[in-house]
């Protein structure tokens, strides 16, 4: 199925404007950063008092949450979904496989902006950071992941 | 019809069962850890230096991702 039209610069312009403290993470975000990977769906790590902000801006683009916010926030997740799927992260702090903790408001005080079209910027991790989400899963491709950001790393090292 | 010609869906399970599994931590670490090789470098870096010369913004970089969904996509469903 080919699905509807999805407005993707609209869509991160609605993020943008709301006010909601909201980072593109996993390998959409690497995508945009220089890896070419193939994936179907967006993750964000969301502040955890910013759902209802996040929602707001999504539903324009009929994407629709799957679980209430308050049950979000216990779960520490969500989607908002139609042809689309955005996976939602909204813990302050999310385990690693180490047993680590990778704390939201950190995370969010070293982001950088990436313009994603004129005008329209996203929120990303800083690599290091989105080093440390990509633990988040121990997935074979989490740890191949992990492996292609090193590089992306030492060559931003090396500019 | 199989949306994999060739595959049974019994296969595509395993495959995917695989593919999503969750590997233990140690194994998780092993496989990060390992030292790059220089050929893993030099594959990587071309692989990069090809998509950031190709798509040299993060706006044609998504917009590739897209396409390449797509492509992906309708290759799996033929």
């Amino acid at each position: 199925m080919e699905g509807t039209e999805f407005d993707e610069a609209g869509f991160f312009r609605a993020v943008a404007a709301s006010g909601a403290r909201a980072m593109l993470i996993g390998r959409r975000a690497l995508i945009a950063l220089g890896l070419p990977l193939l994936t179907g769906d967006y993750d964000f790590w969301l502040h955890i008092d910013d759902i209802a902000l996040f929602n707001r801006a999504a539903a324009p683009f009929g994407l629709v949450p799957t679980r209430s916010p308050e049950d979000a926030r216990v779960r520490g997740r969500y989607g908002l979904e139609n042809d689309e799927k955005v996976d939602v992260l909204v813990g302050r702090s999310v385990p690693t496989v180490d047993g680590d903790r990778v704390v939201f408001d950190d995370i969010w005080a070293r982001h950088q902006a990436i313009e994603v079209a004129p005008g329209v910027s996203v929120a990303v991790p800083a690599l290091e950071d989105l080093a440390s989400t990509k633990r988040f899963g121990a997935r074979p491709k989490d740890a191949e992941d992990l492996r292609l950001i090193a590089t992306l790393i030492a060559r931003r090292g090396g500019e | 019809m199989s949306r994999y010609p060739g595959l049974s869906d019994a296969d595509i399970a395993v495959v995917r069962t695989q593919a999503d599994r969750d590997l233990t931590l140690v194994e998780f670490n092993a496989y990060v850890a390992a030292p790059i090789s220089p050929d893993e470098r030099t594959a990587h870096d071309e692989l990069i230096s090809w998509f950031t010369r190709r798509y040299p913004t993060p706006a044609a970089r998504l917009a590739w991702a897209r396409r390449a969904w797509r492509r992906w996509n309708r290759a799996a469903t033929l």
